[in-house]
C-alpha cells in the first residue's frame, strides 16, 4: 500500500505535467501580451528604432488629440446600429422558424451560411456590391449612390454588412431559446383567449430574458471589436468616418508606425470590454457554471 | 378562418423566402462573377449567368503572382497544425481539470478562464513585438505558434464533456494498470467524439477566417494566407473585380462546403460555442 501522502504527491505531479503544455500557451500568448501591451503603453516605438520609455506622452496624446475619442464615438455608434436591429431581425426570424412550418431547418441553414464563412472575404463581395459605377447594388437601382465614399452613409454601410453576417447567429439562438419554452404554458395561455401577440409580448418574451441578455452581451462584445469588415470595406474613411478602434488601432501601429499610441488604445479597449464583460456576470450569475466541486 | 391561416402561411413563407434570397445573393454573385469573362462583365447586368463560361480567372489566381494555391496551402497547414496543438495541449489540461486532484487547481482554472476576457484585438500588437524579438516575424510559425498550445475556451468545454464520463470507467481501467495516458487514449477520447468534432470545426473554421494577425504578422506573398491574399489583391487590382470574385470564392466555398457537409454539428457547435 502507498501511503497518502505519496499518492497526492503522485497526483500533484499528474496534473502539472497534463497542465504544462497549455500552460505554457496560456502564459506566453494570453497572459505575457497583456502584461507588454501595459508596458508598451509607456514606450515610444516606431517598429525599426530602439524603443525608449516616455512615462504618460501617449496617454496623453492619445487622450487629447481627439482621433482616439472619434474612433471611440464611431465604435459606439456602430454597436449601438448594429446590436438592437441584428437582435430585432434575429428574433423576427427565430419566431417565424419555431412555427413548426417544413423547411424551417433549411431556412435556418441559409441564414447562418454568412456567419461561418470569412468577414473579410465577404466585406470585399460587398464592396463590389456597393461600388459606386460597376457595383451590382447600383447598377440594379439604376442610379448613383456613393454607399462607401459619402461620410454620412459609409458607417451604416458598413453597420448593415455586419448584420447581415451576424443575423443568422442571433436567429440560432433566439430559435433556442423559443423552442425551450415548456409547450402547456403557451396551451394554457391560448385557452385563456390569449392571441398571437398577447403571447409574444407577455408570455415568450419575458421568459426569452436570459437568452436576449446573453445575446446582446457577446454581440456587443463582438461588435466593440470589429475590423475585417472594416478593412475590406472603407479602411476607416472617409473622413475617419469609419474609424472604428480596433481599425484605428491597426492603423496607429502598422500604417503611422506609432506603437506607443496603438497600445494605450489596445489597453483602453481591453478595459472597456473587461468592465462589460464583469458587469454581465455579476448581472448573470444564475448562469455561472464554472464553480469547481 | 381557414382561409386566413393560409395567407398567414403564405406571408411567413414570403419573408423567409426574401430573407434567403438576401442572406444567399451575395454568395450567387460572387461565384457568379468569378465565372465571367471581364468583358462580360463589363458589358451586362451583374445578374447575368456566365457566357462564355471561363476557367481564367481562377488560372490566372493560381499560376500568376497573386500565388492563391500557394496562400490555400499555407493556410490549411496552419489550421491544420493550430487544431492538432490545442486539441492534444486542450485535451490534457481539460482532464486535469476534471479528474486529477492537484494543489492549485481551482486558481489556475480560475485564470485560465480569466483569459477569455481578452480581446483578440488587443493582443496583435504586443504579440508582434515579441514575435520580432525572438525573429519570428514573418515565418510560417508565427501564424502557428500564438495559437497552437491551449485554447482556454476549448478546455473548458471538453473539463465539462469529461466531468460527464463514469468514473468507474476510468478506475476499471486503473486496476487493469492503466496509466494516465492509457485512460485518456483508450477511455476519455473515444467517449467525447462529439465534442471534438464540435471543436474541431470551430478551429478549422475560425482558423480559416482569421485575418487581422496573418495581415500584421506577415509581409509579401511568402506566408500569405488565403484572407490576406484576397485583401491585397483587391487593393492591387481595384476594379478587376471578376478576378477579385474568384479570389473572394475560394475563400469563401471551402467553408460553405465544410458547412453543408456537417451541418448539425456545426449548428450544434455554435450553440455550444455561444453558450459557453
Amino acid at each position: 500500500m502507498r501511503s497518502r501522502g505519496s499518492l497526492r504527491r503522485r497526483s500533484a505531479i499528474t496534473g502539472y505535467a497534463l497542465l504544462a503544455p497549455s500552460l505554457f500557451g496560456v502564459v506566453c500568448f494570453l497572459l505575457l501580451p497583456v502584461l507588454v501591451v501595459l508596458w508598451l503603453s509607456f514606450q515610444s516605438w516606431d517598429l525599426i528604432g530602439p524603443i525608449s520609455f516616455v512615462g504618460l506622452d501617449n496617454y496623453r496624446s492619445v487622450l487629447s488629440d481627439g482621433v482616439f475619442g472619434n474612433s471611440l464615438v464611431v465604435t459606439l455608434i456602430f454597436v449601438l446600429l448594429v446590436v438592437p436591429i441584428q437582435t430585432l431581425i434575429g428574433l423576427g426570424a427565430a419566431t417565424l422558424l419555431t412555427r413548426g412550418l417544413p423547411g424551417s431547418a433549411w431556412f435556418r441553414t441559409v441564414y447562418v451560411l454568412p456567419w461561418i464563412c470569412a468577414p473579410l472575404a465577404l466585406g470585399v463581395v460587398w464592396k463590389w456590391i456597393l461600388a459606386p459605377t460597376d457595383g451590382a447594388l447600383n447598377t440594379l437601382l439604376g442610379h448613383r449612390v456613393e454607399w462607401l465614399s459619402d461620410p454620412a452613409l459609409a458607417l451604416p454601410a458598413v453597420a448593415a454588412v455586419v448584420i447581415w453576417t451576424n443575423v443568422g447567429y442571433v436567429t440560432l439562438f433566439f430559435m433556442a431559446g423559443l423552442l425551450n419554452i415548456p409547450g402547456q404554458i403557451l396551451e394554457a395561455a391560448r385557452i385563456d383567449g390569449a392571441g398571437a401577440v398577447k403571447v409574444f409580448w407577455h408570455i415568450k418574451l419575458p421568459l426569452l430574458r436570459p437568452t436576449m441578455f446573453f445575446v446582446l452581451v457577446t454581440t456587443v462584445i463582438s461588435a466593440f471589436q470589429v475590423f475585417d469588415q472594416v478593412y475590406a470595406l472603407t479602411q476607416g474613411g472617409p473622413a475617419r468616418s469609419t474609424d472604428v478602434v480596433a481599425a484605428r488601432i491597426y492603423y496607429e501601429a502598422f500604417d503611422a508606425f506609432d506603437l506607443g499610441r496603438a497600445a494605450v488604445m489596445a489597453v483602453v479597449l481591453l478595459v472597456i470590454l473587461v468592465v462589460i464583460t464583469l458587469a454581465q456576470q455579476l448581472y448573470f450569475r444564475r448562469r455561472v457554471t464554472y464553480e469547481m466541486d | 378562418m381557414k382561409w386566413t391561416r393560409f395567407s398567414a402561411t403564405a406571408a411567413v413563407y414570403l419573408v423567409l423566402l426574401l430573407g434567403a434570397l438576401f442572406t444567399l445573393g451575395p454568395f450567387l454573385l460572387s461565384i457568379l462573377t468569378a465565372f465571367k469573362t471581364r468583358e462580360q462583365f463589363a458589358q451586362q447586368s451583374a445578374l447575368t449567368w456566365p457566357d462564355p463560361f471561363t476557367l481564367e480567372n481562377f488560372a490566372l489566381l493560381l499560376n500568376g503572382p497573386a500565388q492563391f494555391g500557394r496562400a490555400i496551402l499555407i493556410t490549411v497547414l496552419a489550421a491544420v497544425l493550430i487544431l492538432v496543438g490545442q486539441l492534444i495541449c486542450s485535451i490534457l489540461a481539460a482532464y486535469a481539470f476534471a479528474r486529477v486532484d492537484f494543489p492549485g487547481r481551482q486558481v489556475l482554472f480560475w485564470v485560465y478562464l480569466s483569459t477569455l476576457m481578452i480581446p483578440p484585438v488587443v493582443l496583435v500588437v504586443p504579440l508582434y513585438l515579441m514575435m520580432t524579438e525572438v525573429g519570428l516575424r514573418n515565418s510560417f510559425w508565427s501564424l502557428v505558434l500564438p495559437f497552437a498550445f491551449a485554447s482556454p475556451y476549448a478546455i473548458f468545454l471538453l473539463r465539462e464533456y469529461f466531468r460527464g464520463i463514469p468514473q468507474e470507467l476510468i478506475d476499471a481501467a486503473r486496476l487493469d494498470g492503466a496509466n494516465t495516458l492509457d485512460v485518456l487514449v483508450e477511455i476519455v477520447v473515444p467517449l467525447s467524439r462529439p465534442i471534438i468534432a464540435t471543436l474541431t470545426l470551430i478551429t478549422i473554421v475560425s482558423h480559416w477566417n482569421s485575418f487581422m494577425w496573418p495581415l500584421v504578422v506577415t509581409t509579401g506573398t511568402e506566408w500569405r494566407v488565403v484572407t490576406v491574399a484576397t485583401a491585397s489583391l483587391q487593393s492591387q487590382f481595384n476594379g478587376n473585380w471578376t478576378l477579385v470574385m474568384a479570389a473572394t470564392t475560394l475563400a469563401l466555398v471551402p467553408l460553405l462546403v465544410l458547412f453543408l457537409m456537417f451541418q448539425r454539428s456545426f449548428v450544434r457547435s455554435i450553440t455550444i460555442a455561444g453558450s459557453a
